[in-house]
């Protein structure tokens, strides 16, 4: 694609050094939104799953649809040359084990690895303890990998989008997540005025 | 976005109104990014016979088994791997990271821009019959995997006598290197009937006739 600058260490305009610095500074700026959030207290996670507080949802969401929107619109532009992001692969079956396993340790914990982060650095004893509950469960899934391996191989789909779901054009399936965000926003208002 | 007061100028709202309007505008949009945007439009009466025979003869239309680990191993951006053998030998085990494509369902495919496509079959005539296809219909990235599952089993997942290098890359995929084993080539580990050996093992005889697709 001619013309795109994004993404930068792509088109060379970062070096090595120069993505780690880039990772670091929005590695902190994501840290420093969760907590303004408030997201670094296993509280309010927890209000999630009782409906009483949905400040995940919101500020999750927000954050698809601003990446969304701007990824969609800098490609449009020619800043961006979105088929040269790296988009993840699908494992279907293990990732929705993954995901259910994930979803009962934030539910337990109240914190995700993100937010557990967040609240260690603000010298919450339960982030720690996420946190080292965290390299825990990385070091023994890396341990166990061997006798999973098939599974965790099985049902590829390689890079598997909600354009290649639903078998609708990208600027579409946009429109519909944005549709999708707002009405998410408009029910969570609804629930915590209850 | 959980304080804020509700009043006319609620900046919640105008963010909110900014997200449609842009949601709206990305539908309108055409042609749009990635999935319904044609790299080229498939021009089947346009095929230049010429340039893609050049492409075959300077090997350009195929990745060997190695070239190929090493791309899904640097996690390649766009990097789609392809098998187009029978649901049941994919179920048996394919190349990881790889998706199953019938080779009916291959008029279905549309070109994406920056993906780059990798075919393989069992031994690789399928997939490069599909590469002729994908290339006629204007797909640009295209490779067959030469050799097919067959060279992926041989040469990444059981390696006779590799370097470091291709050690490595192996065990990356779980797979076991040989050492002491006999030289790479056609057959691998398994020796193939020579004017001195005119009697090749069951092995042999098994491995050539699965090899002949």
């Amino acid at each position: 694609m001619s013309g795109a600058v994004a993404p930068l260490a792509d088109a060379g305009l970062l070096g090595a050094r120069g993505s780690l610095a880039a990772a670091l500074a929005i590695g902190v700026a994501f840290g420093w939104c969760l907590e303004r959030s408030g997201l670094g207290s296993a509280r309010k996670l927890v209000g999630q799953f009782y409906l009483t507080d949905l400040a995940v949802l919101k500020v999750m969401f927000s954050a698809i649809v601003t990446a969304m929107l701007g990824a969609f619109w800098l490609d449009l532009l020619g800043v961006l040359d979105l088929g040269r992001v790296y988009v993840p692969q699908t494992w279907l079956l293990p990732q929705l084990v993954g995901g259910a396993i994930f979803g009962a340790g934030l539910a337990l914990a109240g914190l995700c690895p993100g937010t557990s982060c967040v609240a260690a650095a603000t010298g919450r004893a339960d982030g720690a303890a996420v946190v080292a509950g965290l390299f825990a469960g990385v070091l023994a899934t890396g341990a166990a990998l061997p006798s999973v391996r098939a599974f965790y191989e099985s049902t590829a789909r390689g890079t598997f989008t909600l354009p290649d779901v639903v078998r609708l054009p990208y600027g579409v399936v946009v429109l519909a997540v944005v549709v999708l965000a707002l009405g998410a926003f408009a029910v969570a208002e609804r629930l915590e005025a209850r | 976005m959980t304080g804020g007061a509700r009043g006319a100028a609620d900046p919640r709202h105008l963010l909110a109104i900014a997200a449609l309007v842009l949601g709206i505008g990305a539908a309108l949009t055409r042609p749009a990014p990635r999935t319904s945007r044609p790299a080229r439009a498939p021009r089947p009466a346009s095929i230049d016979i010429a340039a893609l025979a050049a492409e075959i003869s300077r090997e350009a239309d195929h990745v060997t088994a190695l070239e190929l680990a090493e791309w899904i191993r640097e996690r390649r951006p766009g990097l789609r791997v392809l098998d187009v053998r029978s649901e049941e030998e994919y179920a048996t085990y394919h190349v990881p990271s790889a998706e199953r494509l019938p080779l009916e369902s291959i008029a279905t495919l549309r070109p994406r821009t920056g993906e780059t496509l990798v075919l393989y079959s069992e031994g690789g005539a399928h997939a490069a019959q599909a590469w002729v296809l994908l290339r006629a219909a204007g797909f640009e990235r295209v490779y067959f995997l030469r050799g097919g599952i067959i060279d992926w089993v041989e040469d990444v997942m059981s390696p006779a006598n590799p370097d470091e290098h291709v050690s490595a890359l192996s065990r990356y995929f779980g797979g076991a290197p040989r050492a002491g084993g006999a030289g790479k080539g056609f057959g691998g580990a398994v020796p193939l009937p020579t004017a001195g050996n005119p009697r090749p093992s069951a092995a042999a005889v098994e491995r050539v006739r699965r090899r002949g697709c």
